[in-house]
């Protein structure tokens, strides 16, 4: 490869896209991460990939984007988002307590639970795709931090900053809940042996409801950031599902420091991976990335 | 008085009948063994009087309440725990996580608020210096050896600190010294007035622990009775050593 010198030191062409080009694997991570901590959260406890889980991300931006550009509520856009979280958290909850729960009784597989999950996020995107229309919305310009920050030559939205912000403060409050409270040891329990865990008196059912209850939530605050970053569609969460899961699998599925991890990894492979070539191939490097990782290294980076 | 009964208990798999028609009572306060054959339903009645396996006729009374189905969450509750023939530890859980978290039954949204207390902690403490694991306290579960796992797994029992403990092998597997550790925390169970259902192949222990013995064989009950007693007779040598 051909080198230019610069006053300090040989580097390589194009060098001033770097700084951008890691703020973007960064925030890329930062999404993915959110996604991934509740679907790992979600499988660390069930055993079973909730595909819905995408859907759900999808009713936390589309609360928001209801409340603040259909009804134009005079609500502050923060106490919104709170309401977007909380909304897809109680559907997630509503999913375990209505679908996954009584599946659950009746001892269905995880290949049940998972079609039913499928269900579930079919059901979910026409249900939206019925309510707001198909059409691809923005909610920028309802409320949403606006401006932009350099940093090192990065050029980041405040919408950005805020995305990198609440994965490291999810990612950091999910790994002190799970170190040092008496609910983190349950799941943990549960994700150990759910038998066991009953038998110590655990009520297993409660707490997994909890635990989707967190898991969409969290969701909900990826689908939300997104909305604010770069807009919203009914089918938005196909695509988060996709990452969110390829970040859990090669970080280690049900894993909740190994979801976070795998999220940067992605993120940084597919930002770098299309430096030189059209963005088009971020998805295509994405499935590489899961492929090589299943086959030299299936259990994941974070392994058991 | 009897605290734990089954009446004309029946377990099924398909068409595989692993209990039939059982009904046996275990004295509150006495050690009660259960022994028999390979195959003679002892885990499997262990595992339908902890709701591990769904009950398929009759029932279980348990402080004199009957009981249909158990739910494995209710065993606090109801005053009973247990340990497996194949240790069950949370394998990524420390060791002082795992007996921590066998004193956390209560609500959901206290678990989510609460911290381990202080009188929590002590508790946890005393149960790993009485089974001697104290130092190992921050090791996973996975990293420990067979014989500490089967400790730990007695440790959580302790902390439970129910007053039915259903023990299925606790000393398989185990060397000589570790086997009297064993022993000796069932001998101040006993003291302490727990009712314990103990599993066992070992005869000179079951000599030692028992206050009564109980034989099941082909799912059923063969014999019960003192254990001097019901060694001695023929038909359970016979259905015990195949002679």
């Amino acid at each position: 490869m051909r080198l230019m010198k610069t006053s300090e030191s040989y580097i390589f062409p194009y060098v001033d896209i770097v700084p951008q080009l890691i703020a973007n694997s960064v925030i890329a991570g930062a999404i993915y991460a959110l996604i991934a901590l509740g679907f790992n959260l979600i499988y660390g406890t069930t055993k079973f990939f909730n595909l819905a889980h995408g859907a759900v991300a999808a009713c936390g931006a589309y609360t928001v984007f209801a409340i603040l550009k259909i009804f134009a509520l005079p609500v502050n856009v923060v106490v919104t988002c709170v309401i977007g979280a909380v909304v897809a958290g109680s559907i997630g909850y509503g999913l375990d307590k209505f679908v996954y729960l009584p599946l659950r009784k009746r001892k269905a597989s995880n290949m049940v639970l998972m079609v039913a999950s499928l269900g579930a996020f079919t059901a979910i995107q026409a249900v939206i795709a019925i309510l707001f229309t198909s059409q691809f919305q923005a909610l920028e310009s309802s409320g949403g931090v606006s401006g932009s920050v350099e940093v090192y030559g990065a050029i980041i939205t405040h919408t950005q900053v805020v995305i990198i912000a609440c994965g490291l403060a999810i990612m950091a409050v999910l790994g002190l809940v799970a170190k040092y409270t008496l609910f983190g040891k349950a799941v943990s329990a549960i994700k150990d042996d759910e038998e066991v865990a009953r038998m110590v008196g655990i009520d297993t059912n409660k707490i997994i409801g909890r635990v989707f209850f967190i898991g969409s939530a969290i969701a909900g605050v990826a689908g939300i950031l997104i909305g604010f970053d770069t807009g919203i569609e009914p089918t938005m969460g196909m695509n988060l599902l996709l990452k969110g899961t390829i970040a859990s699998i090669i970080g280690g599925v049900g894993s909740l420091y190994g979801g976070f991890l795998g999220a940067f990894v992605l993120g940084f492979a597919e930002n770098f991976g299309i430096w030189k070539i059209s963005g088009e191939w971020k998805d295509a490097i994405a499935f590489v990335v899961l492929i090589i990782f299943l086959l030299i290294r299936p259990e994941g980076i974070v392994k058991k | 008085m009897n605290i734990l009964e089954t009446k004309n208990l029946k377990k099924s798999f398909g068409g595989v009948h692993a209990i039939s028609d059982l009904s046996i009572s275990f004295a509150k306060g006495k050690l009660t063994s259960v022994i028999g054959p390979n195959g003679s339903g002892k885990t499997t009645l262990v595992n339908v009087l902890t709701g591990m396996h769904a009950i398929t006729g009759g029932a279980v009374v348990v402080g004199g309440k009957s009981f249909h189905a158990i739910r494995p969450e209710s065993l606090p509750r109801l005053g009973i725990t247990r340990t497996f023939q194949d240790v069950r530890l949370f394998e990524q859980m420390t060791v002082a996580d795992n007996i921590m978290v066998a004193l956390t039954a209560r609500g959901p949204l206290a678990a989510l608020l609460e911290r381990g207390s202080a009188d929590r902690e002590e508790r946890v403490k005393a149960v790993l210096e009485k089974i001697g694991l104290w130092e190992k306290r921050r090791e996973l579960a996975y990293n420990l050896s067979y014989g500490q796992r089967k400790l730990v797994e007695i440790g959580r029992v302790l902390a439970m600190d129910v007053d039915i403990v259903l023990l299925d092998e606790p000393f398989a597997g185990l060397f000589k010294e570790m086997v009297r550790v064993i022993v000796g925390i069932i001998g101040e169970l006993k003291a302490a007035g727990k009712t314990v259902l103990l599993i066992e192949h070992n005869m000179e222990l079951i000599r030692e622990l028992s206050d009564h013995v109980i034989v099941m064989d082909a799912g059923g009950l063969l014999a019960k009775g003192k254990p001097d007693e019901v060694l001695a007779r023929r038909d359970v040598i016979e259905a015990y050593l195949g002679e």
